[in-house]
């Protein structure tokens, strides 16, 4: 009879906690909203290397250098190849516009045509140059975003020490879950400084399809920096690791870097 | 005074060497060297017999002189193991002294690929000077704007472009007016289109008439223009990206990379009858433009192309020399359709003389397609394509389907096969005993 009383209580108390706890938890749109109001810097430059595995161990390194730039909310992103040095000249561009209903644009410069060819930015759900996190993932970075899913705000965890919001993504159509190519996506947001520190998501089919791990983050010239990401795609057993390193927001890059003749001409 | 002359040479020699290894490590930072290595074998199957087997070293070397300007050097070691392609020691002459290739004997050859320096002038002011590649429009395939550089025409269109496109003596400057982005290009280098010889298996028999028989063909050395200013090659490109639309026009002044083949009977010959073609290069205007927009998942691609005084052999038999000129209009339609892995990329090709000339061996109006297929697999490991290229006025074409494997980081694997097909006197046709199964490897150091 003891035991049931200590058990009915330590029910109730859990059960309390959570209420508490939920109610306290803020809610997931505003979670998104937070990781966009980190302080991201104007500009950086950073050396982006991306270790390609698959399920057989083989292992495909490639070297690039990459340059963003704020124009207010416009992001442009351009990426440089270094290694291996028969892709060595392949440059990436994107215009990232703030205004969601607005297609990115993209160019992609092949050395070996000598040629900037113009990508579409329609499929968003397509995985970026051989990696496993798609054109959207790597738009978005380490931020949520504002308009695809419906949150609901779980609980908190502590991932690598950290406090982290664990919130439950559902994307909001049938459509936009086929374009993203998920059906739900689970995130952990550090509490403190409103970074992605982990996700998990699931294809349109709800099959367990990624693990996405954010570590070694710490600040460079005062702003709140990741250094890697960790990614399997668990239905294909490939997994991608990308590491930064040479981070420098004080560079001072200027506006022509992103332009398709600077693609041609290269750093 | 020992010690104290001890202690300074102690300190000069730390400040010397603290200077050598910061000079050391600022030249490592500043200097990058790689070397790319390519072996490409063909087999011909109407020959039976290898068709190429080629081993290619590219060394390049890129010193950073300062945060705005370096240089840039691009050599070539290339060997052709069984001397097919360009039988015996090219002359190059089609080629300016200063852009020939080295032969070391038949087999082997130096090339000074690129050599250019690069600079960004204050802020709006990018120029490169040297040798190197300047490469206009956007069609793949067939060229329209893509006028700039010459080719060597050693595997017809099947070499890659960055190995058949031959790189100039030029300068070429860039800034920008508002939002347009203005190029100027200067080409003083006079080095045209490298046409293979008469043995060799991709001579370009279909652009020559045939005589009748008992009379033989003679083609002299072409006249190669040499003046350093009067005959350079001059042109702009006028860039822009208007609400999504990428557009530009260009203007280009330069002689054609084919000679006009001026011809005439010679009943005198000491060798007999012979019909002597004495190839000498012309003037022509380009004028033209590019745009391209994304709807959807798709890139719509467009290439328009103005020649004014285009140089054609005839068959009109009044004309003594043999060459008619017209006007040509040329234009480029293309869709780039993507979907995940998958690539669809179709291009419609459209070529008219405008005058009422008799040229040989095409029609007034030419029309072209090519439809490409491509899926990447296996995270961009695996990539498969399929190219075909029609020509609706003759019936022939080419189909190209290709493999690519990366082994690892730096080593691709490269499977491929060409198939031409249609009447041997066509541009296409003509090389259907040239169909050919390929196998390549690149290493990237």
């Amino acid at each position: 009879m003891k035991t049931y009383k200590i058990i009915s209580v330590t029910v109730l108390m859990l059960i309390l906690s959570t209420t508490t706890n939920a109610q306290n938890l803020p809610l997931g749109q505003h979670i998104a909203e937070k990781t966009h109001e980190r302080n991201e810097g104007i500009s950086m430059k950073r050396k982006l290397t991306m270790a390609l595995k698959d399920k057989r161990g083989k292992v495909r390194i490639r070297e690039t250098i990459s340059l963003r730039k704020y124009y207010g909310k416009e992001k442009r992103l351009a990426i440089f190849y270094e290694t291996p040095r028969s892709v060595q000249g392949t440059a990436f561009l994107t215009y990232d516009y703030p205004n969601a209903s607005v297609d990115d644009d993209q160019w992609l410069y092949m050395p070996a045509l000598r040629k900037t060819r113009r990508i579409s930015a329609a499929n968003r759900g397509d995985y970026f140059l051989g990696t496993d996190l798609t054109y959207e993932d790597i738009k978005l970075e380490t931020r949520i975003s504002l308009d695809d899913y419906n949150y609901k705000t779980l609980g908190k965890e502590i991932i690598k020490g950290q406090a982290c919001f664990i919130v439950e993504g559902t994307p909001k159509t049938k459509e936009i879950a086929k374009e993203l190519g998920y059906g739900k996506v689970k995130f952990w947001i550090d509490a403190k400084i409103w970074m992605l520190r982990k996700a998990e998501s699931w294809d349109v089919a709800q099959n367990h399809l990624k693990t996405i791990e954010i570590t070694d983050v710490k600040q460079v010239q005062g702003i709140w920096t990741y250094h890697k990401i960790f990614v399997k795609n668990h239905k294909t057993g490939h997994e991608t690791i990308f590491l930064n390193s040479d981070i420098d927001y004080q560079t001072n890059i200027s506006d022509d870097t992103f332009t398709k003749e600077a693609l041609v001409n290269g750093l | 005074m020992f010690r104290t002359f001890s202690l300074v040479i102690t300190v000069l020699l730390l400040c010397i060497k603290t200077n050598a290894q910061a000079n050391r490590r600022k030249f490592k930072d500043a200097f990058k060297a790689s070397l790319v290595a390519l072996t490409d074998f063909s087999y011909e199957f109407k020959g039976n017999k290898m068709q190429k087997s080629e081993i290619v070293l590219k060394p390049r070397f890129e010193y950073h002189i300062n945060h705005a300007s370096k240089l840039v050097l691009i050599g070539q070691v290339y060997s052709e193991l069984n001397d097919n392609l360009e039988p015996g020691k090219s002359k190059d002459y089609s080629a300016s002294k200063f852009s020939r290739r080295l032969f070391i004997g038949d087999r082997t050859n130096l090339e000074l690929r690129e050599l250019y320096y690069h600079a960004k002038v204050g802020k709006n002011l990018r120029i490169m000077l040297g040798k190197q590649q300047i490469v206009w429009g956007e069609t793949d395939g067939l060229k329209l704007l893509d006028v700039v550089n010459p080719q060597n025409f050693r595997e017809f269109i099947l070499d890659d472009f960055e190995d058949s496109r031959i790189p100039l003596w030029s300068a070429k400057s860039e800034f920008n007016i508002l939002n347009i982005g203005v190029q100027l290009v200067w080409v003083p280098d006079n080095t045209y289109h490298i046409i293979p010889s008469f043995d060799a298996p991709f001579f370009t028999s279909s652009i020559f008439p045939k005589p009748p028989d008992g009379i033989s063909t003679i083609i002299r050395r072409p006249k190669r223009p040499n003046r350093f200013l009067e005959d350079s090659d001059y042109g702009f490109k006028l860039s822009s990206f208007i609400k999504g639309w990428d557009v530009s026009v260009n203007y280009f002044y330069y002689y054609d990379d084919l000679p006009a083949f001026y011809n005439r009977l010679d009943l005198d010959n000491e060798n007999g009858p012979s019909v002597i073609f004495t190839p000498e290069y012309e003037r022509q205007h380009l004028i033209g433009g590019t745009l391209n927009k994304v709807i959807g998942s798709s890139t719509l691609r467009a290439e328009l192309a103005y020649v004014f005084n285009q140089n054609f052999i005839t068959t009109n038999p009044i004309i003594s020399n043999g060459v008619q000129i017209s006007n040509v209009y040329k234009s480029a339609f293309g869709v780039d359709y993507v979907k995940g892995e998958h690539v669809i990329s179709a291009q419609l090709f459209s070529d008219v003389i405008t005058d009422d000339i008799s040229a040989y061996n095409r029609d007034r109006f030419e029309t072209n397609t090519s439809l490409k297929l491509q899926q990447e697999m296996m995270n961009d490991n695996l990539t498969l394509d399929v190219l075909w290229g029609h020509n609706y006025n003759h019936g022939d074409g080419y189909i190209r389907p290709q493999v690519g494997y990366w082994m690892n980081s730096s080593v691709r694997l490269h499977l491929e096969s060409s198939f031409f097909y249609g009447n041997e006197n066509q541009l296409f046709g003509q090389f259907k005993d040239r169909n050919r199964v390929s196998l390549g490897f690149m290493w990237g150091l």
